[in-house]
């Protein structure tokens, strides 16, 4: 699926003043930034938040156990101590857990998007600009990148890697590295379209350098798509980290991560479910916010087609 | 002669990429801290019977000779040791697996048909309901039922696919005790049953790939239902169907069958999650035990076998979008 | 990935969701470090079995070994089924586990030295193709092990079979003249050392007979030739392993199997929480059927209340030990206090906790497991279930050690990640600071037995032994012959004294003498500061309601699944 992980959906046309107002009246796209904006601040203030029941995501609450691990009392020990219950078999508290795993997701998402952005980016416009072999060789990389069974790859990789490099650098240097082709596929197609257009013609009969015109002619009119492409990618790579953190390569405990929680949590889903609702909701609210407000982001930016 | 020239460096460019994917993977693997001889050699070894094996294996050559060998090894078949006690891997040989004690062609062989079953089920399923939702969503742009398909489509991609899997087991396979809660039976054991077991992971597949395919077919429905062609065939007076099945469609489905021809050649290659929360062991399943369990030769094997779909996905699409589209 | 096929030795677990799970009996000598005994299944040992129908082994195991050679399977699991040794296993449900006779007459004749071993071969008895079991066959079966393509197995015979430096097999004519075969009927082991446990050594999966035929030895495990009550019919990889009668095996020359069900499916590739599940629901097809796998901790809190699913679990006694194995050559462990820290701060109560509760795990504070003939009862180190900090504390002054650091290396299925995590709680409370190292089984494997001391400083470690001797408790854990190479020495400790100890208790004969010297052993390597125990594990089963003889005897801590049928 990451073949399509942005919007193949081309954006023609550029962002306007017009386009800013649609995207304010837009309520699911507004929605989705506004939720997204909670997450970050929860991500970013989550010593503070957990501190406020005065709790953190490592401590063990064996008291608040029963023998055989489950937590006590109702919706999985939901109390005034612990706002979302506690973890089966430890005892720790759910709502630090969520908080802090949070960092975790929104820093790989973020993150990787970051590189495969710039790196992707880098590559279309190489490959849409300049053409010929250069294009040539950088489509048969982009397919190499492309038919590496990429699972498996970060899979060995996380066996590889020394335990004193930090994981979420690693997750994003992967997660990156595997999510630019579908974008630099999208930024050579746009380039090569711009690229005959008459101004860029015209500016080149005029002896400007490549570099000039990249810089004011091509990448400005390009900067419309690689927004929607990259706003569009976060999530899936969100969805990639929790894959990889379900798939027990993620960060280290115990590092709070919403994928290997939700990992955890799936087997102690008939006796107490209440586990499993905290990350697995967190996850999905926080992609279904970045996908809604992505959406809202393209169909503001291009009124034409794709819009409501 | 465009063709030909278009062919024969796709073709190089093909060969190029496989053996580029293949020897990385081989080089991650050979720098992995486990050692796969010290497993074939089992309990209490000791150095000297270290060695041994590691000889007959060929590990004690370069990564450059295992390589080397493997590549010739597809051709030609490979012999380890000599006599009765001989290993013999049939041509093609893409690897023996000494823990399994079988060629990585027959375990590739025997668990295929699962992944194809797989994928060739939900492919068709994502495909069929994707395309029709998105078509409906765009002819009815801005009714309910546009709403209603693009809010399911999203949510559709915004569940991750191993939680979707799995609630699904609980919910169809426990509770509600419909549908089995995972296992594979062969097609050719029982028709029937090979598709009782496999309407979960279909759905699941299908449901999250589905509303990709929705959200796309519709966006370039849109965009296609507004080109100015489409205008002037309206005022023609041509009849509305007309203008839609054979001048919108045939535009839409050209970036449909580009995404979709990569998709499913990446699927082909083993839908690890799926396989692995619905216990149906197929290509992926079988990379990721041997991922866990070290066994070089079957993650070269598969990786390559994997490769080889996607690149010849992508090659198929290529072609199709340049006799279908010339001006590419 | 959990192997129930290759269980000794390394207790692995079932990797449950992920690329990624643990009950018992009175014991007979009354050793009571474990608290409470529960009580057993209501289908014991003992009641007669009845014979037919088709029984289903769910299995969270994708392959399947069927070549002796290369199976680390007990002798009363899977492998029991097919093949039958020179002697096996009795294992009953109250009484101490027995080495008795299987394909020979006795349990072997020892030389005065204990370095000759004799074994005489029943008669009646055939391979699975007719023809029959000869001592040839036997010796066959034992050469082939030392083939490269053969060698994964449990090979305990390897080291101690004279003259077999540098064999490679019987494929090239090679025979071993240690191994003498004076008639068919009869065969003898020249032995490198004398030695006492060599009956439970003959004992094991690899020693079984094996035909010579034309066909490459490698290929044999496809179409096994098998001595026991049971052929294989079908194999697929992931999917399912079919057995069917051999109608060639004889229940008057074997007592020790039931053989019940006349056809048995082990279904392959269950993950173990749906197979829990699945048995705790008992429909049509989980009532005829067992779980391989140690029912995950969650399952276990789920039958907690349900006492008719109760009914129907088996816990074993708590044998297979759990334990910090300490890195001797790390350079950030050479303080004696530090260690001695170590085994005073840790809290055992949340590992308990961690493994699943206390039907899951108890307490421990020795190398010797409950159960073992000779076990004695001490604790080094004076603590309460969850520790004594002040005295951690007091030493780590003493021995000026502030902010450090430890690296602490894990399997990567949930159960081990959970008691890791409790352990570095535990250390955190005394300001040591420790990192996991989580790892695939085959990547901590390679690391911890790797010749390299570098890469961690703890490793969670958990080791059944192999058969019940004192002997496989402590020697491949502690000698210093056992470092490195693939061997479980993972503490890395080489201590002449210890050595001594160990290699004097092997060599002693008489039973009696060996378990005092062993308890020796057992307290010396503790007081080294090489391990922390941290607790015995009980593993639990689950079996359908139409199970019959599904129980654990004192060892090993698995069900008997040659004593297993179903009601008619």
């Amino acid at each position: 699926m990451t073949a399509i992980a942005a919007g193949t959906e081309p954006v023609t046309a550029n962002a306007s003043r017009g386009s800013r107002a649609r995207l304010l009246r837009d309520r699911w796209a507004m929605c989705g930034a506004l939720i997204t904006c909670l997450f970050i601040a929860m991500a970013v203030f989550a010593p503070q938040l957990s501190a406020l029941s005065h709790n953190n995501p490592y401590t063990y609450h064996l008291g608040a156990l029963s023998g055989s691990g489950l937590p006590h009392g109702s919706l999985g020990g939901v109390s005034s101590a612990h706002w979302l219950g506690v973890e089966p078999s430890t005892g720790r508290d759910l709502f630090a857990i969520v908080v802090y795993g949070a960092r975790t997701s929104l820093l790989v998402g973020f993150g990787a998007t970051a590189l495969a952005t710039v790196v992707g980016t880098a590559l279309g416009i190489l490959a849409g600009y300049r053409g010929g072999l250069l294009d040539a060789l950088l489509s048969r990389f982009t397919d190499l990148v492309i038919a590496f069974p990429q699972l498996i790859f970060m899979i060995a990789l996380g066996a590889v890697v020394p335990t004193s490099f930090p994981r979420q650098i690693f997750m994003i240097a992967v997660i990156g590295v595997f999510g630019w082709p579908s974008l630099a596929r999208v930024v050579r197609g746009q380039t090569l379209a711009l690229r005959n257009r008459a101004f860029v013609v015209a500016a080149e009969a005029t002896g400007a350098s490549p570099a000039h015109i990249l810089r004011t002619a091509i990448l400005p009119n390009l900067t419309s798509t690689i927004t929607v492409l990259a706003t569009m990618a976060v999530p899936g790579a969100i969805g990639t980290e929790a894959a990889l953190s379900f798939l027990g390569i993620g960060v280290p405990p115990p590092t709070p991560s919403w994928g290997r929680e939700i990992s955890q949590a799936i087997s102690w889903v008939s006796v107490d479910p209440w586990y499993l609702a905290p990350p697995a909701l967190a996850l999905f609210i926080v992609t279904l916010a970045l996908n809604a407000f992505g959406d809202g982001l393209r169909d503001a930016l291009d009124p034409r087609g794709s819009g409501r | 002669m465009k063709l030909a020239r278009f062919l024969t460096l796709r073709f190089v460019g093909m060969i190029a990429v496989l053996l580029v994917v293949s020897f990385a993977t081989f080089v991650v693997f050979y720098i992995l801290p486990a050692d796969p001889a010290r497993m074939e050699c089992g309990h209490l070894c000791t150095a000297g019977q270290l060695r041994q094996v590691r000889a007959f294996m060929g590990l004690d050559k370069s990564v450059w000779r295992q390589y080397l060998d493997f590549i010739v090894g597809i051709f030609d078949g490979r012999t380890f040791g000599s006599g009765k006690g001989a290993v013999v891997c049939a041509a093609p040989c893409l690897g023996y697996s000494f823990q399994q004690s079988r060629s990585v062609t027959t375990l590739i062989a025997q668990t295929f048909p699962v992944t194809l079953s797989i994928a060739v089920g939900a492919a068709i399923l994502w495909l069929i309901s994707g395309v029709v939702a998105g078509m409906v969503s765009a002819l009815k742009r801005g009714r309910p039922i546009d709403r209603a398909l693009m809010t399911t489509s999203i949510v559709g991609i915004s569940a991750p696919s191993y939680l979707v899997g799995l609630l699904g087991i609980l919910v169809f396979g426990f509770k509600l005790k419909l549908l089995p809660t995972g296992e594979y039976v062969p097609l050719l054991q029982s028709p029937l049953q090979w598709a009782y077991h496999l309407i979960l992971p279909w759905c699941t597949l299908a449901f999250i790939s589905a509303a990709i395919y929705a959200r796309l077919t519709r966006s370039q429905m849109l965009e296609a239902l507004g080109e100015d062609y489409i205008r002037s065939a309206r005022a023609r007076g041509l009849r509305e169907r007309r203008v839609i099945g054979r001048h919108a469609l045939h535009n839409v489905m050209i970036p449909v069958i580009t995404v979709f021809g990569l998709d499913v050649g990446t699927l082909l290659g083993g839908a690890v999650i799926t396989e692995k929360v619905f216990s149906m062991y197929g290509l992926g399943a079988l990379l990721i035990n041997a991922v866990q369990t070290t066994d070089l030769s079957v993650i070269s094997g598969v990786t390559l076998i994997a490769a080889i779909f996607v690149v010849l996905a992508n090659f198929v699409v290529d072609l199709t979008y340049r006799l279908l589209d010339p001006r590419v | 990935m959990q192997r129930s096929f290759r269980l000794s030795g390394h207790r692995r677990r079932a990797s449950a969701g992920a690329l990624s799970a643990s009950a018992i009996v009175a014991l007979a000598l009354g050793l009571s470090a474990c608290g409470s005994s529960t009580s057993q299944s209501a289908s014991g040992a003992g009641s007669s079995s009845q014979k037919g129908g088709t029984l289903t082994i769910y299995d969270s195991d994708s392959t399947f070994a069927a070549d002796p050679a290369k199976s680390w399977s007990l002798a009363i699991t899977s492998m029991g089924l097919l093949d039958r040794r020179l002697t096996t296993w009795k294992v009953s449900s109250n009484g101490v586990t027995k080495v008795v006779p299987d394909l020979a007459t006795t349990t072997g004749t020892p030389s005065d030295d204990g370095q000759v071993w004799t074994y005489h071969l029943k008669s009646g008895i055939y391979f699975s193709n007719g023809k029959p079991i000869t001592s040839q066959d036997v010796k066959y079966g034992i050469e082939r092990t030392y083939a490269p393509a053969l060698s994964g197995g449990l090979n305990y015979q390897k080291g101690l079979i004279a003259g077999t430096n540098g064999y490679n097999g019987p494929f090239n004519g090679k025979q071993l003249s240690s191994i003498q075969t004076p008639d068919a009927k009869t065969i003898v082991f020249h032995l490198t050392k004398p030695y006492g446990d060599w009956p439970w050594v003959v004992s094991t999966t690899s020693m079984a007979p094996v035909p010579d035929g034309d066909a490459p030895a490698a290929t044999f495990g496809n179409h096994p030739v098998t001595s026991g009550p049971y052929a294989v019919q079908s194999y697929t990889t992931g999917r399912s392993l079919v057995l069917v009668r051999n109608k060639y095996w004889r229940q008057s020359s074997d007592p020790n199997r039931s053989a019940g069900p006349s056809r048995i499916d082990f279904v392959l590739n269950e993950d173990p929480t749906v197979e829990a599940q699945t048995l705790i629901a008992d429909g049509t097809a989980a009532s005829d059927a067992f779980g391989a796998d140690f029912v995950p901790p969650a399952q276990l809190a789920q039958i907690e209340n349900n006492p008719s699913v109760k009914a129907r679990l088996v816990t074993s006694s708590a044998s297979p030990l759990e334990y910090l194995a300490v890195n001797l050559r790390s350079t950030k462990l050479h303080s004696s206090k530090l260690r001695d820290a170590l085994e005073y701060a840790i809290n055992r109560k949340s590992v308990v906790v961690a493994s699943g509760g206390t039907i899951a795990a108890t307490p421990a504070t020795t190398l010797i497991t409950p159960g073992i003939a000779g076990r004695v009862d001490y604790n080094l180190y004076p603590a309460s279930n969850t520790g004594n900090l002040t005295k951690a504390k007091q030493l780590l002054d003493q021995a000026g050690i502030h902010n450090l650091t430890l690296t602490l290396a894990t399997e990567n299925d949930p159960v081990s990640l959970a008691i890791s995590e409790a352990v570095q709680q535990s250390y955190k409370a005394v300001g040591i600071n420790v990192v996991l190292k989580p790892l695939s089984t085959d990547a901590w494997t390679s690391l911890v037995t790797g010749n390299s001391a570098s890469g961690y400083d703890l490793a969670l470690t958990s080791w059944q032994p192999d058969f019940p001797s004192a002997m496989d408790n402590i020697e491949p854990l502690f000698d210093s012959s056992m470092i490195g190479n693939g061997n479980f020495n993972v503490s890395r400790l080489d201590d002449p004294a210890v050595d001594k100890l160990i290699s004097k208790a092997q060599g002693t004969i008489n039973p009696t003498a060996a378990n005092a010297l062993w308890a020796q052993a057992d307290r010396a390597i503790v007081a080294t500061g090489a391990v922390v125990p941290l607790v015995y594990n009980r593993n639990s089963f689950l079996r359908g309601s139409n199970v019959q003889n599904f129980y654990i005897g004192e060892f090993p801590a698995y069900p008997v699944y040659t004593a297993v049928s179903l009601a008619q």
